[in-house]
């Protein structure tokens, strides 16, 4: 048959060539009937953690897609699945697809068996078009504890049995500890009736919870990093435009003044979008992480610069002449008089500051930072249960109610200080209106 | 002093108490109007969030589908969700919500009656929600800058399955789920706007960019000339309305309604008229 048909085709060129000169170049090149190719065998990532990856025991899909030569007359294929992984023909798709871009897409007709292992598919009418022949096998479980999955394929083609060769194997990952958890709570009877409670399933599902934790933890890293290297960076820029703003000279306390009134005065959200977006297009191109702690370090330093500037104001003046009649220089008086006093005054407020910009990385997650809230709103799009943002919760009250305590502890001891030189009455009035 | 210690508590209890009750509300109420009306099919009947009002959940990110032009929601969903509302003699509302939030919406309830913002039918999704019959079918696209040499229309597909490569996709969408099974080496680039996606190829966060054909189309002619097509699958998707699982009654109705529409040409006019 093969033969026949590249006679057909010489003889074709060859009268081509005769009649039409150099139009034949063209013509000579008829497609020889070739066995059907592998394209791809995939199957669809299922893990929460890792977009990418193939996990066992989890719901999945294998995606086979085979190229067909022009009137190959295919007949029957069968798909061998290796035995540990389980799969179903609800939601079977088989589909040609044709074309010059193999855009066209016409619904194959077909019977299936499934014998075992074998998926087998009896096709109403030979395959002839040339293109590709996609088979989507839903409900696909791999074993659990993962591995290389081996699909293998036969078809017949006019009569005859081929095997498909390089089918590439599917790369499985074992199941995680979580994930094996999440799916024992699945079966125990008290989850079952605990999610029955509309309510309780929505937003504190078990099964949601154990697996969106390991997630939503790699996002807590990732605030935790922003946070810790934006802080401490901001301090310094913060210091210095206090200075600024403090100084003699017009054109510093301009400079400083006007910095921070922009970034005071506009959302940290609109500044982010800014730098991520505007900054590359000026040319200047940095990388994501970097980009977003520079981003939350020039905020932070604008708003610490007014608390630094307010402690510096707050040290007695008293304190700057005692150490210039000790013969200090200006800026010695200021670092080893006012500064550390100063300190001493914000480490509250410092402290508030930092809350908020813990908090604020969340808003990274609208320009592809990876942080907690981006995970968890992954798992929330793929389960719709808004248990993620819950997990989510508590990994932000995990740093920032001790914070706080500690915050009303250090101000509460400040305000000690305070009410001792004063009278029994006029402290308990100043403890009333603070607590109010 | 000490009388002072338990009103400071009363107030925070209070919140908390309303909060508890305002969610569990929330969450219970598309449940209970679901079944109050238990109509037979096509008496046109619907419970919606509402009285007389339905509203969809939209992400107006996605030109054609759904976009927003000084302030209109415009597009091919747009227009539709409208002629539906009619057809059904309701006020038609939109709700934007994220697209990654558009199904949890819709399960949990409260938000919104239906889920219109190009949502392609996966098993998962059905899992979660209803969909109504498909009114439209798109593919998935992949475009780069169009001065990026190392990733072409002829090697596209192995060029982009490479660790070094970045693809910007839309948080929950089908170009995530292609984009991670088709270029599992890739990194991928989650954002929760589909435009956003187009911004960070033109900012260099990331190579390419994985969506539906229609939006990649539609976003490089309009404002992103200078990124261009080099990968196409025709994965088939069918675009249709999310619906709660707890009110088929609206299902059945937006049904009906989009059965009449294609009958009578309406949806055709509809899909010429926004993919000119």
């Amino acid at each position: 048959m093969n033969s026949i048909h590249h006679h057909l085709a010489r003889a074709l060129a060859l009268a081509m060539l005769v009649v039409a000169g150099s139009l034949a170049c063209l013509g000579a090149l008829p497609a020889p009937a070739s066995a059907m190719e592998t394209v791809r065998c995939t199957g669809r990532p299922n893990a929460e953690d890792d977009k990418s990856a193939i996990q066992g025991a989890t719901e999945s899909r294998i995606t086979l897609e085979t190229s067909l030569a022009a009137g190959e007359g295919i007949e029957q294929l069968t798909l061998h699945i290796p035995e540990g992984t389980s799969f179903s023909t609800e939601d079977l798709a088989v589909t040609m697809l044709t074309g010059d871009d193999l855009m066209t897409r016409e619904e194959v007709s077909y019977t299936e068996t499934i014998d075992g292992q074998d998926l087998i598919l009896d096709f109403d009418e030979p395959l002839n078009d040339e293109g590709h022949l996609s088979i989507m096998v839903y409900g696909v479980y791999f074993p659990q504890a993962g591995g290389d999955i081996q699909v293998e394929a036969s078809y017949v083609a006019q009569g005859a049995e081929h095997t498909l060769e390089n089918i590439p194997t599917i790369p499985v990952v074992g199941i995680t500890g979580t994930e094996a958890l999440s799916q024992w709570l699945e079966q125990q009877p008290w989850v079952q009736s605990w999610n029955e409670n509309r309510f309780l399933r929505l937003f504190f599902d078990p099964t949601i919870m154990v697996t969106s934790f390991p997630v939503v933890l790699n996002g807590f890293f990732m605030s935790i990093a922003v946070v810790a290297l934006a802080f401490p960076l901001g301090i310094p820029v913060a210091l210095l435009l206090a200075f600024m703003r403090m100084s003699k000279f017009v054109l510093w306390r301009g400079i400083a003044t006007t910095y921070v009134n922009i970034v005071r005065g506009t959302p940290l959200f609109l500044q982010i979008y800014i730098a991520f977006f505007g900054l590359p297009l000026a040319g200047i191109n940095v990388p994501n992480f970097p980009l977003g702690v520079i981003v939350m370090m020039l905020n932070s330093g604008a708003y610490m610069c007014e608390i630094f500037r307010a402690g510096i104001l707050a040290v007695s003046k008293g304190q700057t002449e005692a150490a210039r009649s000790l013969g200090m220089s200006g800026a010695q008086a200021m670092f080893y008089v006012v500064l550390p006093q100063m300190f001493r005054m914000v480490i509250p407020n410092l402290t508030n500051e930092f809350i908020t910009l813990y908090k604020d990385t969340s808003l990274l997650a609208a320009v592809g930072v990876m942080e907690l809230v981006m995970y968890a709103r992954t798992i929330v799009a793929s389960t719709g249960s808004i248990t993620p943002y819950i997990v989510a919760a508590v990994f932000y009250l995990v740093i920032t109610l001790p914070l706080s305590k500690i915050t009303r502890h250090l101000e509460e001891r400040a305000l000690g200080h305070q009410t001792r030189r004063r009278t029994p009455v006029a402290a308990s009035a100043a403890s009333t209106s603070e607590e109010a | 002093m000490k009388t002072w210690k338990m009103p400071k508590l009363a107030p925070i209890a209070t919140l908390a108490l309303a909060a508890t009750l305002g969610l569990a509300a929330c969450g219970g109420a598309p449940a209970t109007e679901g079944s109050t009306s238990g109509t037979d099919e096509g008496t046109g009947e619907v419970t919606t969030l509402t009285e007389g009002t339905i509203a969809f959940a939209t992400s107006p990110d996605y030109p054609p589908f759904e976009n927003l032009v000084d302030g209109e929601y415009v597009g091919l969903d747009m227009d539709l969700g409208r002629a539906i509302a009619d057809e059904l003699g309701l006020e038609c509302e939109y709700v934007n919500i994220d697209f990654d939030g558009i199904v949890p919406a819709i399960v949990a309830g409260g938000q919104a009656d239906a889920g219109l913002s190009g949502i392609s039918i996966t098993p998962d999704r059905e899992d979660q929600v209803d969909f109504s019959t498909p009114y439209y079918v798109d593919n998935q696209a992949v475009a780069v800058m169009s001065d990026n040499t190392a990733i072409t229309e002829d090697n596209a597909t192995e060029a982009l399955n490479q660790e070094t490569v970045r693809i910007a996709v839309q948080s929950g969408s089908t170009g995530e789920e292609h984009a991670a099974e088709f270029f599992p080496n890739a990194e991928l680039v989650s954002f929760p706007n589909f435009t956003d996606c187009f911004a960070a190829v033109q900012a260099g966060q990331a190579d390419a960019v994985c969506g539906n054909i229609a939006v990649v189309n539609q976003m490089l002619s309009e404002a992103y000339d200078n990124e261009h097509v080099v990968y196409t699958s025709a994965t088939g998707e069918e675009y249709a309305i999310a619906v709660s699982k707890d009110n088929p009654e609206l299902l059945d109705a937006i049904n009906e309604a989009i059965e009449t529409l294609d009958e009578n040409g309406t949806l055709d006019e509809l899909i010429a008229a926004n993919m000119g």
